[in-house]
């Protein structure tokens, strides 16, 4: 792999992405929805000053954040049990990218032109993977960092401190990268069999159904939040699948299919 | 130089080419012509180390197909049947992108990507988004993306489409031009009038190659030259058939009204000869003229003889 190849296929993906404003509004929207709810609730129990008991169902998930007030629990419950969804930026957002990326270029004809130079595969796969999940993990750790730092400011500091947790970095350090790069590969491995970028989208939108799954399971089980087991677990998972699309992708997306495949 | 022997492409169970065996020198500009689906495109794409053949081999400059296909590629510049540019980048920037593709780098870079935004007229436009572009500008970038890094072998498909006819003389003058400098060149071309103009030879292909010649020698393929004869006169042209029929150059002649439509072997030296036959046989001649077979007739005369293929590849 010559990362020079790679490099130049980033920075015209990259170029390419910074100019279609309906896909950068893509990549923000769901970041922000997800941020903006439960601090729209903090801000809400702060604002009316409002008493835990009246909180219904919440209530016995206060438990989990032993001797601090209960308005602070409950804050702090509704904060630190929305970040499983942070989970599916990385998910949706690069799918979307990468399969608009490739799509885009087969309805467009502009893939034979780039295969017909030194270029392999593989950096063409590597430039477009950057390219799709660094908008992603940029997008997901600066929300991580806001709304941990907004929730703080709204109510009380510890919240900002429930969100830097230790699990939640080494979530953002490792499961959201992975998450990102799996949501990619998958997104090129349809990508390359089918010509339209909604059903593309469609099939791979299969990947957040395990995300959504965990974090009702979460909130059902009457946990807050993910221990570190659990994210460690989590990222060994998404490493195999990842090694499963690569696997997948090298059959799928190769030179002369891609040609003769195209729309 | 290009050298193709018994280059073969199957998709599945169907045979795109077969067969194909032929050399493309330096300086020469080879054209391969034939219809829809005749396998053009995809022996272009064989040779440009885009896809596999199933069979055969090929050398290009000296490296063979499959095993030095990385280098084929760096030195093969290729123009796609589709433009195929960045709708969201400048022209500037899908030259550049290619640049870099092809291992351009700095002000080598730079200076290549203005002298072929210059050279394609395009360098007024190098700012704007190719979205906006027309067929014609779209097809002068793609052009200038093929010559770039000043490629050893060029495959050209359609160059001139989309064009109008000053861009396309524009075109057709500058690959004259890389003919010049030693460059092997294929061009695919439905144009017959273009490929008359601009290829040294021409591959005849559905399927494989039918014939392979100068575009002088293919059109002798559809009919012999003939002279037409116009007479004046109390005698018909009838009468001077067994005349004719003596005369050595003379392959063919039929009487039509006051026509006689005479093949010769080579006209340009047997018409004076001819006229002066006839004229001593008592003939009032009022006008001569060559009816030269067209390379169209040539080319439908190859296709029609090996019958249609339903492939479209």
């Amino acid at each position: 792999m010559r990362l020079g190849y790679a490099w130049a296929v980033f920075g015209k993906e990259w170029r390419d992405l910074l100019s279609n404003r309906l896909l950068l509004g893509a990549v923000a929207f769901p970041a922000l929805i997800f941020a903006a709810i439960p601090t729209g609730l903090v801000a809400w129990i702060q604002v009316h000053n409002l008493d835990p008991n009246q909180l219904g169902q919440i209530q016995q998930y206060i438990a989990n954040f032993p001797n601090v007030p209960a308005k602070l629990a409950a804050q702090g419950f509704i904060v630190t049990n929305f970040m499983a969804y942070f989970l599916l930026i990385p998910a949706m957002v690069p799918m979307a990218i990468a399969t608009q990326s490739v799509i885009g270029e087969k309805v467009a004809r502009s893939l034979e032109p780039q295969l017909a130079t030194p270029l392999e595969v593989p950096e063409l796969l590597a430039g477009k993977t950057l390219a799709a999940a660094l908008p992603a993990v940029t997008a997901t750790w600066l929300v991580f960092v806001g709304y941990g730092l907004v929730n703080g400011a709204i109510a009380d500091e510890r919240l900002t401190r429930f969100v830097f947790s230790d699990v939640w970095l080494v979530a953002m350090a490792t499961l959201v990268p992975l998450i990102c790069l799996f949501s990619v590969l998958l997104g090129i491995v349809v990508s390359s069999r089918v010509s339209d970028p909604r059903t593309a989208q469609q099939i791979g939108g299969f990947v957040v159904l395990p995300i959504i799954a965990v974090a009702i399971a979460q909130f059902f089980g009457g946990q807050a939040t993910f221990t570190m087991q659990q994210v460690l677990i989590g990222d060994l998972l998404v490493a195999g699948l990842i090694g499963l699309a690569l696997l997948i992708g090298a059959w799928a997306f190769d030179r002369e299919s891609i040609l003769t495949r195209l729309a | 130089m290009i050298v193709v022997e018994g280059l073969r492409k199957d998709f599945r169970a169907l045979t795109a080419v077969h067969d194909m065996s032929f050399t493309v020198g330096d300086g020469e500009i080879f054209g391969l012509l034939g219809p829809n689906g005749a396998g053009k495109t995809t022996t272009v794409r064989m040779l440009a180390g885009l896809i596999a053949p199933t069979a055969g081999q090929a050398t290009v400059n000296g490296h063979p197909l499959g095993d030095q296909t990385q280098e084929i590629r760096a030195i093969s510049g290729i123009l796609t049947e589709s433009p195929g540019l960045h709708e969201k980048l400048t022209a500037r920037q899908n030259l550049a992108y290619y640049g870099r593709l092809y291992g351009l780098r700095g002000s080598r870079l730079r200076d290549a990507v203005n002298r072929y935004l210059g050279v394609v007229e395009m360098s007024a436009h190098a700012d704007r988004r190719v979205a906006g572009f027309s067929k014609g500008m779209r097809q002068k970038i793609a052009i200038a993306r093929a010559l770039l890094h000043e490629p050893e072998v060029i495959y050209l498909d359609e160059p001139t489409s989309g064009l109008d006819p000053s861009a396309a003389k524009t075109v057709r003058d500058f690959v004259a031009t890389l003919r010049t400098l030693g460059r092997s060149i294929v061009v695919c071309t439905h144009n017959l009038d273009e490929a008359e103009r601009l290829c040294d030879r021409i591959g005849v292909m559905r399927g494989t190659l039918l014939r392979v010649d100068t575009p002088a020698g293919l059109r002798r393929h559809g009919r012999a030259p003939t002279v037409r004869v116009e007479l004046n006169g109390a005698r018909g042209p009838e009468s001077f058939l067994d005349r004719l029929a003596e005369l050595p150059f003379v392959t063919g002649v039929k009487a039509a009204d006051s026509t006689l439509v005479v093949e010769l072997a080579d006209p340009a030296h047997d018409t004076p000869d001819l006229v002066a036959a006839l004229v001593g046989a008592g003939a009032r001649v009022t006008a001569v003229a060559e009816d030269a077979p067209t390379l169209e007739e040539a080319y439908l005369s190859l296709v029609g003889e090996h019958g249609e293929r339903d492939t479209d590849r």
